[in-house]
């Protein structure tokens, strides 16, 4: 595994993941929908793929002593480091945010925990659904990257639209009680006991489902390329 | 020793059958693997190889499942399909440093000096190398590890003669200790009169002849007559083409043997393929 993840990064990694890696200071635009900068990265995982299967990846990589199932083992960890370290980046500018940038967030979710925790089912769905249609050629990478768009962007208009719809709601003096709870204790920096502990479990099960999900997409990924014909 | 035995393999896909391919390879020899273009070498390379999933059949590598102990077996194969044409940007030194950590008895010493007697330059991206070269590359990358089974897919094929003869006697080189085998497919049979031991003949995904290189071509003879004796002989004749001084054409040798007023000659490899080709079809074109 240490070595199929060697080749991962010296051969398929694209110079594109450090760009949109740095579009993690799009976290430092004022009013702004955050979770944008977890779908570059989508996209920069996309253009590995890309990259990989130009320049015959998936038969150098048959060549070498490592099985089918190996090979997607190692792409989907690949995948996992890359996302992990945006997540990381994420949290290092939230921490960055809650102490220089206190004013609310009215473009989207703020800075927080409950961020992560939508960028972690964001990663989720990409990886459930781009996966799975990738390996199930082993070169279709643009319908794959398209389908896992559009699920990436439903959820993330579903993710801010909610936010940017509690803080209208509760600018305009209307009391309702879903848009009070999102407004002050989801959309918020967790200044507050009651606001952390409601992030934290946002948290917990926003990692619990991008373990399940990532798991069940590289089972299924391992399933699906185990079928095609490596040309 | 059988190094490597292929039993009743079978894959299908819309139009093709790959019908119980069976045959082994020796050890120290070199087993040439020969058909036309589309015949089902590719297929049976990459089937052996779990790179494309068999619908059924058995692959013993030193005798142990090769697809159940798949990485294992690997580490003991070098493939070379063609020519290296994979991260064409990338220099041939960064291709080595990836590929050598996956085998433990990688071998630097011997990956340098196969460098210097290929003259590949570590410092050269795989797009600035000649196809040659590639081949050449992907040789080395394949003899560095101690493979002690090369199967190599059409490795000579669009190479000049000169690079051709080069490549072959490195493989007769190979072979030498009797350590190493070599399963080479090809559709240049020039190319296997030189060096193969054994011949697998492969034609539209069955095996039509699995033996030695001598029993291979004893079994036929070229033959060639007037044009009225076509009639007589044409039942015995596996192809043959017709001319205006008559035919030429390709029998078994006892047919041949018994065969009165025929000008009988040894077949070459070339000639067993090509007549053999025309079976179906018997005449090619009258010139």
């Amino acid at each position: 595994m240490k070595a199929l993840l060697n080749k991962e990064f010296k051969l398929c990694l694209h110079p594109a993941v450090f760009i949109y890696l740095a579009l993690i200071l799009m976290l430092l635009i004022p009013n702004y929908p955050y979770l944008v900068s977890c779908f570059f990265v989508c996209n920069a995982i996309f253009f590995c793929f890309q990259q990989a299967r130009e320049n015959g990846d998936a038969m150098y990589t048959a060549m070498l002593p490592v099985s089918k199932a190996q090979a997607v083992r190692a792409r989907v960890l690949f995948v996992v480091i890359i996302q992990a370290i945006d997540l990381l980046l994420v949290a290092g500018m939230c921490a960055f945010a809650i102490v220089s940038m206190p004013e609310h967030n009215a473009g989207g979710t703020d800075h927080g925990l409950s961020l992560l925790a939508f960028a972690l089912v964001l990663f989720a769905i990409f990886n459930l659904i781009f996966l799975p249609s990738f390996y199930k050629t082993g070169y279709k990478a643009g319908s794959a990257f398209l389908k896992g768009a559009i699920g990436v962007w439903i959820w993330l208009v579903l993710c801010e639209g909610m936010m940017i719809a509690s803080n209208a709601v509760m600018e305009s003096g209307a009391d309702i009680a879903l848009f009070r709870f999102i407004h002050e204790n989801i959309d918020c920096m967790p200044k507050t006991a009651e606001a952390l502990t409601v992030q934290a479990i946002l948290f917990g099960a926003g990692l619990l489902i991008y373990v399940v999900c990532t798991l069940l997409a590289c089972r299924v990924s391992i399933k699906r390329y185990e079928k095609v014909s490596v040309q | 020793m059988k190094i490597l035995e292929i039993k009743d393999l079978r894959k299908e896909y819309p139009g093709f059958l790959l019908d119980n391919v069976s045959f082994d390879v020796e050890e120290g020899s070199i087993m040439g693997f020969i058909g036309r273009n589309g015949a089902g070498k590719t297929t049976t390379i990459k089937a052996v190889l779990n790179l494309v999933h068999a619908d059924g059949g058995t692959v013993l590598f030193e005798g142990q499942d090769l697809w159940a102990n798949e990485t294992a077996c690997k580490m003991k194969i070098g493939l070379v399909l063609g020519e290296f044409n994979y991260y064409k940007r990338k220099k041939l030194r960064s291709i080595a440093a990836v590929t050598k950590r996956f085998y433990p008895d990688w071998d630097d010493a011997m990956y340098e000096t196969l460098l210097k007697r290929f003259s590949l330059n570590p410092e050269k991206k795989i797009s600035e190398l000649s196809q040659g070269m590639r081949v050449k590359f992907a040789l080395a990358l394949a003899l560095s590890h101690k493979a002690k089974l090369l199967i190599l897919d059409e490795p000579t094929s669009g190479l000049d003669p000169v690079s051709r003869d080069e490549l072959l006697d490195i493989f007769r080189d190979i072979i030498e200790d009797g350590e190493h085998s070599i399963l080479f497919s090809t559709h240049i049979i020039s190319d296997l009169e030189k060096c193969a031991d054994y011949i697998t003949y492969i034609k539209r995904g069955r095996i039509v002849v699995s033996t030695d290189a001598d029993s291979f071509k004893d079994a036929y003879r070229l033959v060639s007559g007037e044009t009225e004796d076509l009639g007589q002989f044409r039942p015995l004749l596996i192809g043959y083409r017709a001319h205006a001084f008559g035919f030429t054409g390709l029998m078994r040798r006892e047919d041949a043997e018994r065969a009165e007023g025929l000008k009988v000659a040894p077949a070459d490899m070339e000639s067993i393929m090509i007549y053999t080709e025309k079976e179906d079809g018997h005449e090619s074109a009258a010139e």
